[in-house]
């Protein structure tokens, strides 16, 4: 009985620790797990070693390092790591990218977490859905920390100058047009505009907006290729008017010595549409110089402006690591479960529950006050984005900023090309590049 | 014995000397040359293997009207930055090769742009060119011209950065023409003088004929030089306005690291090699038939 005993004793340790080593991430060893966790931005160097030792403290033997690669240099590093499959487990990852990502099996599909746990109950799933819109699939391949959204800034000093009401959520594109026009003031008499009512190029943040107002969009998703609707072109015809027939915007050659950030800020332009973490540039920058607030961008007469425009900045696991479970959990605490809103930049909504509905988020004493409920409000509503493979390339952005649909918008106010003409060869060109990544 | 042992050192010693270059130059420049034209042969965007698709870049290069203009910026930009680098550094080079009081601050003042950041530069210029507040048109303007947008007329961007980066440069070739200007002999102009040569017929008869060895030294790096334009139109005009000032290698650089089409990327690059290639022979060959002959 005893010699029995003994055996079955033996047998359970045995079976015990097969289970026990068989179960991901348990450290059947001893040996400490440790993820490499690579980001892009080194002013957070400081806030990440906080994190991490936050993370360490309470899990033991997990050591996490973190690398900040630079963003002008991130994205070339980071393909060359997957390219030797050596991505890091945890890493920054961009709307731009996670279609093509995805599809290249570079992101660890984060489905059987997500739907297993407790992650929608303390993030929100409108951000988590946006993200898996972007990937063009059915599967969540990134969590995200934070949303971005589009809002129309405001000069409150220009428009009490004007003798104008604020810009509110029901505004309509005569509404504005007729306010744009009025802001547009030559101040000293000298025949130039000191104050444009409006300002923007052909820049994503600028444009985009306007279009899915209207209801419109650029690319057809049935067959991916660039085929902008009626909704889409009367919203870019909108917005190239305010240019070359109301005159309420000035022409990009006639900012060109601006950085585009510049020129509402600095009270050359009273209205401008661009991404929600400016609220950070200006409350740094600006302090209370001037004082501004935000609101949607007005709807178009066939859409609404209830749908969003925004995109989520991310973090992606890595296929192929070692520790899939630490490395979501990790994920999951720095995407928002164990930090402070204090880590965020001003403008970005946190995609954790707790943090966006921190009373600091719409701080009173900070500029623009409750006006960032506004924000809230988004994140929980519904999104959209023109983010496809080969994005860069045929909308125009960072380096290419001058050319794609980018350069065709500005070719128009600029005056180098009629409105027609440039749209009928900017359609070719964009769906050159769109036909090689969707045969 | 002795000499036998001294014999093997001195066929080995040389190579060990000259072994850190030569890795360096294997590694660092054959290895990528040779992989790159590999590459100009694949699709690949840095995830993945390449994808071998034989000449398929060079077709789409051939076949793109983009890239045949952006073959002709190319060759435009370099013929205003060496014809413009060339005159203003040599100009400048004789207006301060005398010996008076305070020379040294105008020589530093003059090369100075040549150690200042290109991102610097094209911002600084970018604000001196601007149409509303930008001082040079604020002076045109102030003597009754309206003045041009410097870098959105179509016609003018490309040019407008070629004479930026010739004001960028034409101090470290002022200081080449420098060093060749104080080599001639003063006593051959001095002896000019006295037989009557204006200071023209100096010039031209004198100094330009004993400088042709520099001149050619200057040639030759100008145009190498000018085809590394990336930073000054990143900064100033990033290619637009519809690829009016897009070059070849800004074009490398779009392809490569903004859209990761390395292969096309490569591709590009391949092309400018043998532009480069070209000049330079064609450089040799001018060089083999006049400075030689001269010398």
């Amino acid at each position: 009985m005893k010699k029995r005993l003994a055996v079955l004793a033996v047998i359970l340790l045995i079976v015990g620790t097969l289970f026990a080593a068989g179960t991901k991430d348990a450290k059947a060893d001893g040996a400490p797990i440790t993820l490499e966790w690579w980001t892009w931005d080194p002013i957070m160097m400081e806030q990440n070693q906080q994190i991490i030792a936050a993370f360490e403290r309470d899990n033991p033997g997990v050591k996490i390092n973190n690398t900040i690669v630079g963003t002008t240099d991130y994205w070339t590093k980071i393909r060359i790591q997957a390219n030797q499959n050596k991505l890091p487990d945890v890493f920054t990852m961009s709307s731009g990218y996670v279609e093509e990502w995805a599809k290249e099996g570079l992101l660890y599909n984060l489905d059987s977490f997500v739907k297993s746990d407790d992650t929608f109950d303390l993030f929100y799933k409108s951000i988590f859905d946006t993200n898996k819109e972007i990937s063009n699939s059915d599967s969540y391949y990134a969590i995200p920390f934070a949303l971005v959204t589009t809002v129309l800034y405001y000069n409150k000093d220009a428009f009490d100058a004007a003798g104008l009401a604020y810009p509110n959520d029901s505004w309509t594109w005569d509404e504005f047009r007729s306010a744009a026009k009025k802001l547009t003031i030559d101040k000293n008499g000298d025949g130039k505009i000191d104050q444009w009512g409006y300002w923007f190029y052909g820049r994503y943040a600028h444009i985009e907006p306007w279009i899915f107002a209207n209801g419109g969009y650029l690319i057809d998703r049935s067959t991916m290729r660039f085929s902008p609707d009626k909704n889409a072109m009367a919203a870019m015809k909108m917005l190239t008017d305010l240019v070359l027939v109301d005159k309420s915007a000035p022409a990009p050659k006639d900012m060109s010595a601006f950085q585009q950030q510049d020129v509402f800020p600095q009270g050359v332009a009273a209205m401008w549409v661009d991404g929600s973490w400016f609220v950070d540039t200006f409350r740094k920058n600006v302090g209370d110089d001037i004082r501004w607030g935000i609101t949607r961008v007005p709807s178009g007469p066939n859409g609404s402006n209830t749908l969003t425009y925004g995109w989520p900045d991310s973090y992606a696991l890595a296929p192929n690591t070692k520790h899939p479970e630490m490395a979501w959990k990790f994920a999951r605490y720095v995407a928002g479960e164990g930090i402070g809103l204090d880590t965020y930049m001003a403008g970005k909504i946190p995609s954790a529950k707790k943090l966006a509905t921190d009373p600091l988020f719409s701080d009173p004493n900070q500029q623009p006050g409750k006006d960032m409920d506004l924000l809230i409000e988004q994140a929980a509503g519904p999104m959209t984005t023109s983010y496809s493979m080969g994005w860069s390339e045929w909308r125009g952005y960072g380096g290419s900023e001058a050319l794609g649909l980018n350069g065709t918008i500005d070719a128009i106010v600029n005056s180098l090309m009629s409105f027609d003409e440039a749209f009928k060869k900017s359609t070719d060109s964009i769906n050159a590049v769109l036909k090689r990544y969707y045969k | 014995m002795r000499q036998s042992s001294l014999r093997w050192h001195s066929k080995v010693t040389p190579w060990v000397f000259i072994l850190p270059t030569v890795i360096g130059l294997f590694v660092f420049k054959l290895l990528p040359i040779v992989s790159a034209l590999y590459l100009s042969f694949t699709e690949w965007s840095l995830l993945g293997s390449p994808h071998f698709i034989k000449l398929d870049n060079y077709r789409e290069l051939l076949a793109s009207d983009v890239f045949l203009r952006i073959v002709r910026n190319t060759v435009q930009f370099s013929l205003v930055y060496v014809i413009g680098s060339m005159a203003i550094g040599l100009a400048l080079a004789v207006l301060i090769n005398v010996k008076i009081r305070g020379i040294a601050f105008f020589r530093a003042a003059i090369y100075l742009p040549v150690v200042t950041s290109a991102v610097a530069v094209g911002i600084v210029w970018n604000w001196m060119l601007g149409p509303t507040y930008g001082v040079i048109n604020i002076f045109i303007e102030a003597i009754g011209l309206t003045p041009p947008y410097w870098l959105a007329d179509m016609k003018l961007a490309l040019n407008t950065v070629a004479v930026v980066q010739v004001w960028k440069m034409s101090g470290y070739y002022m200081i080449i023409f420098l060093a060749g200007l104080q080599n001639i002999n003063r006593d051959v102009l001095d002896s000019a003088r006295v037989d009557g040569a204006n200071a023209m017929q100096s010039f031209f008869r004198i100094t330009v004929p004993m400088l042709k060895s520099t001149i050619f030294f200057i040639l030759t790096i100008t145009i190498i030089d000018s085809f590394k334009n990336f930073e000054l139109i990143f900064a100033m005009t990033k290619g637009g306005p519809q690829n009016a000032s897009n070059t070849l290698v800004y074009d490398v650089y779009l392809n490569a690291f903004v859209y990761y089409r390395v292969g096309y990327a490569s591709a590009i690059a391949y092309v400018l090699f043998v532009i480069v290639g070209l000049m330079t022979i064609f450089n040799f060959y001018i060089r083999r038939h006049t400075v030689e002959s001269l010398d």
